[in-house]
């Protein structure tokens, strides 16, 4: 039983990635009051790769640093330190003037449809907008683009959407105009940053669907921010778990939550109301694991770790690509 | 027993544009039988959910087209009461609501404690110091330092928020407490907490609760029992327990399959058709354009057929003479209920 120290950027199948974050860390400035300021660390030493044609999902409470690495993986954020590199081309210090190719290659899906649509605006213009910052002139071609796009994400007969406003709308068909409007570059790289978490949970499975269709049908890789844990089961094959801006644990969706390793993940699985009859009336909480970064860590680390030494991934043994944020000694696997 | 509450044959219809009407509460009935429980309303989006605690709580919008049936409180029957008295005696003494978004409903220019002591302050029921004193206990209650009471709604996080919401709900010891999507807009691990709450307070004092939300597993978390709404009607109750299980409704047996289940490969399945536009109820059975199992008869309106469980589902499936050869067969637990 051997466990083995993984490098800094996790191996996956594919060779190439899309995607990579090498190291990645953000720190914000913060203002406090009139004379306090002072710094966040939203991301520690973040370190991911995804294939292309991959789907990897980012989980983690609210604040662990999701949203803000998926910024900096679309370099809509330059990080404080570490890489980011984009099919082969590292972009990490490229000025944003010189990233109009990225702009055309990647998209990003919001979390809430309902303030991130202008609802002034009809659904032809919202969609078709990306194309008008692009220059493309010719009102016929947009139109057709913007048909094509709707027709994508399912809002059919499409003559019935072009001139609706977003307020008329339903939150599920207000995210699939989201979803159209990051599709019309036709972009390789999306992020659905917590895409469904203000949809329906019966509507939910249509938008994931649809995505991943996205995936299957023109190969786009996708990074699926969630703090859903039973939806990335379903819709990506890889799960990183991010807390206090760090990954702690990632493999695939599958080993990750039903041989989780860490104990924040446990706690995350366990804080899931699953609708099942052995599961109910529980106390369910991750409350012990809200420490700031530096306190001592959890009373259940088998080593008494302590969050102020950095953490190493490391292999679990015998299930290839399952690794562990470990602070002192190599886990026990499970 | 004199259930706590009982809802009987409640309507709460609104005006809407071009003489259309809205049938957003079409006819509920159900009973809260005893201190300290919950009942689950669970439906999706537009089903009536927040139209339903608004009837009870008759904080009626201007536009309303119809709102009878009767509601009675531990056998008294609130239906006579004049709105005066409704003020008075029952909203936010005896029934009390913690609103859907109750992160946005807090005023952002008042203290923390100056809002939760206002229904307090409300008809003098309470003096100042002891409205105070009392502040202190409900923040203590919801798991938040006295502090708090000297805050401003834009220094708390989302999940503190709705932590004075339920203060605010609890001032007054009501004897049912109404929580429309108390958790939607939070993550999984602040929830937690408010979910950890709630359990609390039905346990001590025993606060019996309506639970209102579009997800069923955190319903069955929480509630003894679980109604199924749909297009303002409620489609299946039942213990909690066999819902999960062994729905008898095809509706919630779809709602159940929708779910992404954390321990099985199972692929959750869309539900079929569109949502329901309560100006338009189909005819019959209002399921039927959305129903796989759909035939002749279900062009006839079902009634909540009674279930051995002492719910009822409004499915003729559920009714071995009407259904003939269909009875039940259809309505084996799904494959994802049993995983
Ligand atoms: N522009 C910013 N300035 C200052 N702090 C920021 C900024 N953006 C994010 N943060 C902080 O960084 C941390 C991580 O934020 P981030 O939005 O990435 O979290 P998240 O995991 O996406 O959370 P959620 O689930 O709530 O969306 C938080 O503490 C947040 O307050
Ligand atoms: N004040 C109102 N006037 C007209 N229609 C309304 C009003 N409030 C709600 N509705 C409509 O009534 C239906 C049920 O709404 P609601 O009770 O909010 O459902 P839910 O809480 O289940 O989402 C919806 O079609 C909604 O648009
Ligand atoms: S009554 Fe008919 S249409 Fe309605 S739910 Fe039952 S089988 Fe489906
Ligand atoms: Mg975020
Ligand atoms: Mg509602």
């Amino acid at each position: 039983m051997t466990e083995t120290l993984l490098a800094r950027s996790i191996t996956v199948s594919s060779s190439q990635p899309l995607l990579a974050l090498d190291d990645v860390s953000m720190a914000f400035r913060t203002r406090r009051g009139l004379f306090r300021s002072g710094e966040v660390t939203a991301v520690a030493g973040v370190s991911l790769a995804i294939a292309r044609g991959e789907t990897v999902a980012l989980v983690g409470e609210s604040g662990s640093g999701k949203t803000t690495v998926g910024r900096v993986s679309l370099r809509l954020l330059q990080p404080t330190s570490g890489r980011v590199v984009f099919d082969k081309q590292d972009i990490t210090d490229v000025p944003e003037e010189r990233l109009n190719w990225l702009r055309k290659r990647t998209a990003i899906v919001f979390q809430d449809p309902f303030s991130s649509l202008n609802p002034y605006m009809t659904v032809a213009d919202l969609i078709a907008e990306p194309l008008v910052i692009d220059g493309l002139k010719d009102a016929g071609v947009r139109r057709a683009q913007v048909r094509a796009a709707l027709a994508a994400v399912d809002l059919t007969p499409t003559d019935r959407f072009v001139n609706r406003h977003p307020s008329s709308m339903s939150g599920g068909q207000r995210q699939r105009v989201g979803i159209a409007r990051a599709l019309i570059r036709n972009p390789d790289y999306m992020v659905a940053d917590e895409p469904v978490s203000m949809v329906d949970a019966s509507s939910r499975v249509e938008i994931l669907n649809l995505l991943h269709g996205l995936q299957r049908e023109r190969g786009v890789t996708f990074l699926y921010i969630t703090h859903d844990i039973a939806s990335a089961r379903h819709f990506a094959g890889r799960i990183a778990v991010m807390h206090l801006g760090s990954i702690v644990e990632t493999g695939s969706a599958r080993q990750v939550i039903d041989h989780p390793v860490h104990p924040y993940t446990r706690a995350l699985i366990a804080a899931v109301p699953e609708p099942d009859p052995a599961n109910r009336f529980l106390r369910r909480s991750t409350e012990q694991w809200q420490d700031t970064p530096g306190v001592a860590i959890h009373a259940d680390c088998p080593h008494g770790g302590s969050l102020t030494l950095p953490a190493v991934l490391l292999e679990v043994s015998g299930d290839p690509g399952h690794a562990v944020a470990c602070h002192l000694e190599p886990p026990r696997g499970r | 027993m004199t259930p706590l509450l009982a809802v009987d044959d409640l309507h709460l219809w609104y005006d809407a544009d071009g003489g259309k009407v809205v049938r957003a509460v079409d006819g509920v009935s159900f009973t809260l039988e005893q201190r300290g429980e919950a009942l689950g309303i669970v439906g999706e989006s537009g089903s009536g959910k927040s139209s339903l605690a608004l009837a009870l709580m008759r904080m009626l919008p201007k536009n309303v087209a119809r709102f009878d049936g009767a509601v009675r409180l531990a056998g008294r029957e609130l239906t006579p009461l004049s709105d005066d008295q409704f003020r008075r005696e029952i909203r936010w003494q005896r029934i009390a609501m913690v609103f859907q978004g109750a992160m946005s409903v807090l005023n952002p220019v008042l203290r923390i404690g100056e809002q939760i002591a206002e229904p307090l302050l409300l008809e003098r029921r309470y003096d100042k110091a002891r409205a105070r004193a009392r502040v202190r206990d409900l923040l203590e209650r919801v798991g938040l330092p006295a502090g708090f009471a000297s805050r401003y709604p834009h220094e708390l996080s989302g999940g503190q928020r709705q932590r004075i919401g339920i203060a605010t709900a609890l001032a007054l010891d009501p004897d049912v407490l109404i929580l429309d999507e108390p958790t939607s807009a939070l993550d999984v691990s602040v929830q937690a907490q408010i979910m950890n709450l709630l359990k609390d307070l039905k346990e001590d004092p025993g606060i019996s609760m309506l639970f209102i939300t579009h997800d069923i597993g955190l319903a069955s978390d929480l509630c003894d029992r679980i109604a199924v709404t749909y297009a303002g009607e409620q489609m299946e109750v039942g213990p909690a327990e066999r819902v999960l299980v062994a729905p008898r409704h095809p509706y919630s047996q779809l709602l159940l399959a929708s779910l992404p289940r954390l321990h099985s490969d199972v692929p959750p399945r869309t539900m079929p058709g569109d949502p329901p536009d309560l100006t338009a109820i189909p005819a019959g059975c209002r399921f039927h354009p959305r129903c796989p199992y759909a035939w002749e008869d279900c062009l006839n309106h079902p009634p909540g057929i009674p279930l051995p469980d002492g719910g009822h589902a409004r499915c003729w499936l559920n009714d071995p003479v009407v259904a003939g050869d269909r009875y039940q067969i259809q309505l084996r637990p799904t494959e994802a209920a049993r995983d």
